[in-house]
């Protein structure tokens, strides 16, 4: 019989670099989750991404138990990776740091598209390019 | 200890988490946590503030993805946030010989058993792992009274104690964790074994003594990739090295590795996707 899940937490902590410290300890250590076991898995599993933001999805079954799944890293980290920065602007509106193509944007709309709640590409693709444009990265026509 | 984190709670409207969580990471940020309604942000830089974050987030509004916002900041103090799991710990017998219970459990030895007593916190090596079991099952294979036992990345100190328990003549187990450093100490003296298992906060490189006998290391295989060298200078002729922390897909990077410093693979275990592997120099 499957067993009965009780929650859903989700998180975004470095690649291979999980810790009890928050926010992992007190989001699982509220729901009775072995906090250790699960940064034993989440670091063995990740760690190979070594400098990426990885998104997780931890299902807490009523017995304690639980699994997980990884998502995409966050748009800002594509976007960034997509215009070859190490980090976007202080003063976006200002100062400008780097560039992407609409045909990137489109690429990380569509990565991102199961998290963003959008209607449709398009939309998805104004966020992705707003995301942009408030790091100081220039969105090319 | 009792380090203090600060958490941001921030809510928007409209409110899409990822567009939120997503500028965030432009802070030197420690992790997100997203909730229905908001997001909760934690960071120890003091460079992330109220007024950081609300610049971020400014530059959401102004490029229209968002109306409006609040951050809200709170200090929490560390603390065990593994009390909750730690009441249903249960006596685990990780084989014939070896049993670990927690503090709160009574358990009655039997003849030969050696009991393990730990209260893990927020340590790694609590005895219901498949790599801890995987670990203390090699220990009692390969380990003869009378070694001298190098415990790397130490934890809770489980593997270092039970070394001492079967008889190790001296355990050094080190972390660079704080909680571990603190932990170990704590469960050295619950199993009598402070005498035998020094526990030390540093990293293998400060670890001046060598010719170990055993050298056990239960981490994750690009930490073990780096430390290869380092166990290869610290370990006798003829030393055995046991290592875990290991998914089954790691097994290759590892023995290639360990063999180029002349290291010969001598026994291998599997508990579901997890691996341990004993070397010998």
């Amino acid at each position: 019989m499957a067993k009965k899940i009780d929650s859903y937490i989700k998180l975004q902590i470095p690649a291979g670099k999980a810790n009890p410290s928050p926010p992992v300890g007190p989001a699982l250590g509220q729901k009775g989750v072995n906090i250790m076991e699960f940064c034993k898995q989440f670091n063995a599993r990740t760690q190979d991404k070594d400098g990426l933001i990885i998104p997780v999805v931890i299902t807490v079954f009523s017995d304690k138990s639980f699994t997980f799944i990884t998502k995409t890293p966050p748009a800002s980290v594509l976007l960034k990776k997509a215009a070859k920065l190490e980090k976007g602007s202080a003063e976006s509106h200002r100062t400008k740091v780097g560039k992407v193509s609409q045909k990137q944007v489109k690429e990380i709309a569509e990565v991102k598209m199961p998290d963003l709640n959008a209607f449709d590409i398009d939309h998805a693709m104004s966020m992705i390019s707003g995301t942009a444009r408030s790091m100081g990265i220039s969105v090319e026509e | 200890m009792n380090k203090s984190y600060k958490e941001y709670i921030i809510t928007a409207e409209p409110f899409n988490a990822e567009i939120l969580s997503s500028i965030l990471w432009e802070l030197n940020i420690d992790g997100i946590n997203e909730e229905v309604n908001c997001v909760k942000v934690f960071a120890r830089d003091e460079n992330v503030t109220v007024e950081a974050i609300e610049n971020e987030l400014s530059h959401l509004k102004e490029n229209k993805l968002l109306r409006k916002y609040s951050v809200q900041e709170n200090f929490i103090v560390e603390k065990n946030w593994n009390e909750e799991w730690e009441k249903s710990r249960e006596v685990v017998h990780v084989s014939d010989k070896i049993v670990i219970k927690p503090t709160f459990k009574d358990y009655e030895a039997k003849l030969n058993e050696i009991v393990l007593t730990l209260d893990p916190k927020m340590s790694f090596g609590t005895g219901d792992h498949q790599t801890t079991k995987i670990c203390l099952i090699f220990i009692e294979k390969y380990l003869k009274p009378g070694m001298k036992v190098l415990d790397a990345g130490s934890g809770t100190a489980i593997l270092g104690i039970a070394s001492a328990k079967l008889r190790a003549a001296k355990v050094i187990a080190f972390d660079i964790d704080d909680w571990c450093y603190d932990n170990g100490i704590e469960n050295t003296k619950l199993n009598n074994v402070e005498d035998i298992v020094e526990i030390r906060k540093c990293e293998l490189k400060n670890i001046t003594e060598n010719n170990f006998d055993l050298i056990i290391a239960n981490i994750q295989k690009n930490i073990l990739l780096e430390l290869a060298k380092g166990f290869k200078e610290r370990i006798k002729p003829d030393g055995i090295l046991i290592l875990s922390g290991l998914l089954e897909m790691d097994r290759e990077a590892i023995e290639q590795k360990y063999a180029s410093f002349g290291f010969r693979e001598i026994d291998f275990l599997k508990m579901d996707e997890w691996i341990g592997i004993v070397l010998k120099n």
